[in-house]
């Protein structure tokens, strides 16, 4: 990869430069400090989770951690990269983005989503947005979820920080390290991290061990600001992440290797006066190669290679504004994206000739798209939110020649305007909260929905075949909260419904026969004339005494496509209720949570009835000092009771991890 | 400080440049089974009397199976170009028992005025030395003489699969040859399908002097029909096959023309069932459309194997 090795040149030099001169400039900057406008974030609430910790567990994974908030469930295909569904839909209907950065998975198969290119120790919060509310970052249907990266505010005085955590946990024999400093001055912060996870195969409820479930996982990110005047800095980041390694029980094969390189040079400019605040402007730059194969499976008839490659960059500012009663924020959005997946497959008689093909044609995704939300404060007590975004998205496929194959003629460019609008009222009286919204959105296909060739879908079993000409998919929803908080306890009800139109979907294709040995038939990605989509979730939270909490939540969901027929990976019926104590410097956490039965499947789309689990989860953490510094063991288990269950999302009935002890440590430096 | 930002790059930058996965280089890639051909140039050459007579074919060869040919008479003492001459053209194959057989050909070459030769076409059955040898009978005229001399050429084995052919004895007892002649270079892709489809015709007089044309006619088959079915014939593969495929049927040129999706690199057979104009089965059987991993797919009684 040409392109990979030069950006990484550039980048290096760019880094390096930075390096020395911030360093140069640290020493004199403590001189002049006196003034201190301090550089703040203004940040406008939304439902986003700060500690990247779950009420059970203090050191988890992205994806652990993510699977606490209640608008995102799971499809998993293992112990690692599990793909987060918000609002019941799959990954092509919501926009994940890291500080606004838009990012591509280069697995054709979606075994390697955004989340599973960072770490929980260099991102600080996750913002997850739903609906049309998300549409700052680009054209969504089923909301955002923006990683936001760990930043080190600017500091009067010269101050060292840090933290380095390790862990075990029992069942998959996973050991973790995870370390994090960051320095801050006046002028100058920098943010380095680094971890390692190893982890091998885990064991299910039965103690049977579930073959291909290791992983191994490096990364390491560095951020570096410099404040080039009282009211502006400079900042450079890089994330650079490597898996080794990885086994996917519910696949035919497993990732040989996994990289991704995060970059990003951004200014910001803080005004103090007049209706503008805030100007933050940023350029991007990723590359995220995925090799898959099937060397660790001897028992396949095919021996197959997929490498995928998936290179991005990208420009995004965003100007905040404000006076008293309003706050703004315009967001421009563009970026670049090329996408090549590769298949090749092996004949028995190796010196015969390979066969080739390619699951991603070389496709470009060319996005340009410019975006607002606003918040109008109409009283002390109720608030009006609107926005919208207008977005180009241009899409050319470089070896249209295969899309050809099932879709003569098709032209090898495409390009799409995808409008979004959305608008909500919110109401605070004493108590008591309420709001309503609707909103408006289109989407394009995705890549593989647009142009995938032959993707090996082990779930339904079927090969997927893209469709350049799908129509858009347009969102029409509505959704309402309400809510009552007072010291002691809280309730939050949430209601929201879509109505898609152009739903895209795989339909089985009467023409064309499987390519993959384990293929049973053919798919192409259509649209549905509409679907619809209904969640609702319930969490609750009462404090019982000073150190006893105590919290609930339920999420109830469905979809169903035009003909009334349940659509896949809707989450049943689920529940969690935990309940926290703390005692001197003891902490103890117990969770129950479960689906009920899933009773809305859908056999058309390749699932089955997956009957109901409960699992019941224990911890305890005790905290002290080292020379005034702060340091947390903890010891758990979950699924205390060796549960033997998987999940309505879980890729080909794999079943889930049975009981794992736990421990971490935790050390602030 | 310096330090530790130099350290944190180090390490990131020998982490990122260390080897990785090439991208494959598509061209090459469909280009690695396929001899091109390109240009037209010379084969083979010889005189007779005054008159030097070059053939010409694609990269300078003659292989088994569909061949261009072009064929240029320069009279020496003049220096020029023959252009008005009535060219004839006999390829015949002498075993080694000493039998005569020819192979579908033109016999009488036409003259192209824009590119100055003569046109014509001959479909090699066999390489040399296979079952015999080849050797080509060519007459022609000049002021009112005919001139005629015979060659020895070697025919090559085709290199390039996607130029096989198929030679066969129908239901009707008739001997029938095809010969693919476009793509020469396929793709993953709709790939315009080209065949020749030629007929042995029977001599119904006794045979004059060697040789004579009567005993090896060849024509052009008409308003037959060739119906397609491509598969992959790997085990693995499981009688893979792919959509949108359309049967060949004859245009103004006399070739038979078609559509053929290749879904991916490898081998591929053309399963083919011949019709007649009645739509009556001259040869070939439907094959299973099951898709069957691991067992190698059954080919029909009529079809021919590409390989890119």
């Amino acid at each position: 990869m040409i392109l990979y090795s030069d950006a990484m040149k550039y980048i290096i030099t760019l880094l390096l430069f930075w390096g020395i001169c911030a360093n140069g400039q640290n020493t004199k900057a403590e001189k002049d400090s006196t003034k201190s406008v301090e550089l703040e974030e203004v940040v406008i609430t939304a439902a986003i989770k700060k500690k990247i910790e779950t009420e059970m567990k203090m050191a988890v994974s992205v994806d652990e951690f993510l699977a606490s908030s209640e608008d995102i469930s799971f499809i998993k295909r293992g112990a690692y990269a599990w793909e987060p569904l918000l609002n019941n839909m799959s990954t092509e209907r919501s926009t994940i983005t890291i500080d606004g950065m838009h990012i591509f998975g280069a697995c054709t198969d979606k075994m390697d989503p955004v989340t599973s290119y960072i770490e929980t120790n260099n991102i600080s919060e996750i913002d997850i947005k739903s609906g049309q509310e998300g549409s700052l970052h680009g054209a969504t249907v089923a909301g955002s979820i923006d990683l936001k990266r760990k930043s080190t505010p600017f500091n009067l005085y010269k101050k060292w920080s840090g933290s380095y955590q390790t862990g075990f946990e029992l069942n998959n024999k996973q050991f973790f390290n995870l370390g994090n400093v960051s320095y801050s001055s006046d002028k100058f912060v920098a943010d380095a991290s680094i971890s390692f996870r190893e982890a091998g195969n885990y064991s299910d409820g039965n103690n049977k061990e579930v073959n291909h479930s290791q992983y191994n996982k490096f990364n390491t990110s560095i951020g570096l600001a410099y404040k080039t005047s009282t009211l502006s800095s400079v900042r450079v980041e890089a994330i650079f992440d490597q898996a080794n390694d990885v086994g996917f029980p519910a696949l035919p094969m497993d990732l040989w290797l996994s990289r991704a390189l995060i970059t990003s040079a951004s200014y910001k400019q803080l005004f103090e006066e007049g209706l503008f605040k805030v100007w933050d402007t940023k350029v991007y730059f990723n590359a995220i190669e995925h090799y898959m194969d099937d060397t660790t499976r001897p028992e396949n008839l095919v021996h197959m290679d997929m490498p995928g490659w998936s290179t991005t960059y990208g420009l995004v500012s965003k100007a905040t504004l404000k006076n008293e009663r309003f706050f703004s924020e315009i967001q421009l959005n563009a970026y670049n994206n090329l996408s090549i997946a590769e298949m090749r497959m092996y004949p028995q008689d190796r010196s015969e000739r390979t066969m080739f093909a390619y699951s991603w044609p070389s496709v470009t995704t060319t996005v340009a798209g410019i975006s607002m939300n606003n918040t109008w404060e109409l009283s002390e007590r109720s608030q009006l939110n609107f926005g919208g975004s207008l977005t180009i998205n241009y899409n050319h496929s470089k070896y249209v020649e295969f899309n050809w194959i099932f879709h003569p003629g098709t032209p090898q460019e495409k390009t799409r305007i995808l409008p979004s609008l959305n608008t909500s009222y919110q109401l605070d009286i004493n108590n008591f909260n309420f709001s309503i919204g609707t909103g408006y959105g289109h989407r394009a296909p995705s890549v593989s929905e647009g142009y995938g060739y032959y993707i090996y879908n082990s779930f339904d079993r079927y090969d997927y075949i893209g469709n350049p000409n799908l129509k858009n998919e347009i969102s029409y929803e509505g959704h309402a909260s309400a809510g009552f908080k007072n010291e002691k306890a809280s309730v939050q009800a949430k209601v929201n419904y879509f109505y898609i139109k152009n739903y895209i979907i795989g339909r089985v294709l009467s023409m064309g026969s499987p390519m993959n040995y384990q293929s049973v038939g053919v798919k192409g990605y259509t649209s549905l004339d509409h679907s619809t989509l209904f969640n609702f979730s319930l969490n609750t939270s009462y404090t019982l005494f000073d150190d006893l909490h105590w919290k609930g939540s339920l999420t109830y969901a469905r979809g169903k496509d035009e003909n009334e027929k349940n659509l896949p990976f809707i989450r049943p019926l689920s529940y969690q209720t935990s309940l926290n104590y703390n005692y001197e410097r003891f902490g103890f956490q117990t969770s129950v949570n479960g689906d009920i039965e899933q009773i809305n499947y859908s056999p058309e789309y390749g699932e089955d009835q997956t009957p109901s689990y409960t699992i019941w989860n224990l911890s305890v953490d005790y905290t002290f000092y080292i020379k005034n510094k702060k340091t947390v063991l903890q010891l758990g288990a979950e699924n205390v009771l060796n549960e033997y269950y998987s999940t309505y999302a879980d890729w080909g009935n794999i079943p889930r991890m049975g009981r794992n002890i736990f421990t971490s440590l935790k050390f602030n430096l | 400080m310096k330090f530790h930002i130099l350290f944190a790059i180090t390490i990131l930058f020998v982490i990122t440049v260390s080897c990785t996965l090439e991208e494959t280089d598509y061209e090459a890639e469909i280009a690695t089974e396929v001899t091109d051909y390109y240009d037209f140039e010379e084969a083979t050459s010889f005189t007779s009397n005054q008159y030097i007579i070059t053939i010409e074919a694609l990269n300078g060869s003659l292989h088994k199976g569909y061949n261009e040919i072009r064929l240029e008479i320069t009279n020496t003492q003049t220096n020029e170009h023959i252009n008005n001459s009535e060219v004839t053209f006999l390829p015949i194959l002498t075993d080694a028992s000493g039998n005569n057989s020819s192979c579908p050909h033109s016999y009488e070459l036409v003259y192209n005025t824009d590119e100055n030769y003569y046109s014509g076409y001959a479909v090699f059955t066999n390489k040399s030395g296979d079952i015999g040898s080849w050797e080509l009978y060519i007459s022609f005229t000049d002021n009112d003489q005919t001139y005629t001399v015979n060659q020895n050429i070697s025919v090559l084995e085709q290199t390039n699969k996607n130029l096989n052919m198929a030679s066969f004895i129908g239901n009707d007892d008739e001997m029938y040859f095809i010969a693919l002649i476009a793509p020469q270079k396929p793709n993953v892709s709709e790939n315009n399908l080209v065949a020749g489809v030629y007929k042995y015709i029977q001599p119904t007089n006794p045979a004059g002097d060697f040789p004579d044309p009567s005993q090896f006619l060849f024509s052009k088959v008409k308003n037959h029909k060739l119906l397609l079915d491509p598969r992959m014939p790997e085990p693995s593969m499981g009688n893979h096959s792919s959509p949108n495929n359309q049967d060949l049927i004859q245009l103004n040129d006399g070739l038979y023309h078609g559509v053929v999706n290749y879904t991916m690199t490898g081998n591929w057979t053309l399963n083919f069932i011949f019709l007649n104009e009645n739509d009556q089965v001259i040869k070939g059987t439907e094959v299973p459309t099951d898709f069957t991993p691991g067992i190698e797919g059954v080919k029909s009684e009529l079809y021919i194997d590409t390989l890119f």
